[in-house]
């Protein structure tokens, strides 16, 4: 063991408190929710009858969504460890192993996950995958519209061209309901408050810790949010 | 039920694709609302299975 991994242990020891997210990361998934809340509803309220000036709300919210994404995405890749948002080896093996005794065919126990459990990371990329369908998607659609940055010039794109832009972001919007509808399920499920918790104070307890993550797998620090 | 939704061509003689088709929103809430269901009832009963 390093001097480095002598001291955070140390530091572990010491609190009672696991950080989970740092301030930082709170502020930009709810902030990302917001936005998401507003985008959705400025999108499909409308379409189900309730009629108002939803178009300057919803791109202007769409750029800060944008903006929130491209922050993600550099932190991550340089300040977070994004290899723990990844199915590695260890989660399949673990999904293996699930299933198997669910069908009753395995005995071995499955291990803990590491800090991100591997249906949570198989939810992020589908969530990334959409996000990122829509951003695109709808920074082209602002080509469209008359703003105070820029006039609009719809002949970027032929018609059908046009209407492929369309459909992703529209497929993927509907599609974000679903998800939606079903991260705010497990946020209020009681055996997942733990993790709802996290995303509040930025901290777990230690028990919890123990109880859920591997620490073999996510090497936790104490609390520092 | 259309996947899409279509417009008349500036030409006038075809249609072409605009979007996708608003029909499938309750689809998708559906989909939200069976998952949740689905899931809720299966820990329900290994809850109770111990």
């Amino acid at each position: 063991m390093s001097a480095s991994e002598v001291l955070a242990a140390t530091d572990v020891a010491r609190s009672d408190r696991v950080t989970r997210h740092l301030l930082i990361d709170r502020i930009y998934h709810w902030l990302t929710a917001a936005s998401v809340l507003i985008l959705m509803g400025t999108a499909f309220l409308p379409i189900v009858g309730w009629k108002f000036e939803w178009l300057s709300l919803h791109w202007m919210t769409g750029i800060v969504l944008a903006l929130l994404v491209l922050f993600h995405i550099v932190r991550a890749l340089i300040w977070q460890d994004w290899r723990a948002m990844v199915v590695d080896t260890a989660d399949i093996r673990n999904g293996w192993r699930s299933i198997a005794r669910a069908l009753g065919i395995g005995r071995r126990p499955p291990g803990k996950p590491g800090k991100y459990k591997p249906l949570q990371k198989l939810y992020h990329l589908a969530v990334a995958l959409l996000v990122l369908s829509i951003v695109v998607s709808g920074l082209l659609m602002l080509l469209k519209i008359d703003t105070p940055l820029w006039r609009r010039n719809p002949y970027w794109f032929a018609a059908d061209t046009w209407g492929v832009i369309y459909a992703v972001h529209g497929f993927a919007a509907m599609a974000m309901i679903t998800l939606v509808m079903i991260h705010i399920y497990f946020a209020l499920r009681p055996d997942e408050w733990w993790l709802t918790r996290s995303m509040l104070r930025g901290t777990i307890s230690r028990a919890e810790y123990r109880a859920h993550c591997d620490s073999q797998r996510w090497h936790a620090t104490g609390d520092r949010a | 039920m259309h996947l899409f939704r279509f417009a008349t061509s500036i030409y006038g003689d075809s249609d072409v694709v605009i979007g996708a088709s608003w029909d499938l929103l309750p689809w998708f809430v559906a989909a939200g609302g069976a998952f949740i269901l689905v899931h809720a009832v299966v820990k329900a009963v290994a809850g109770r299975r111990g």
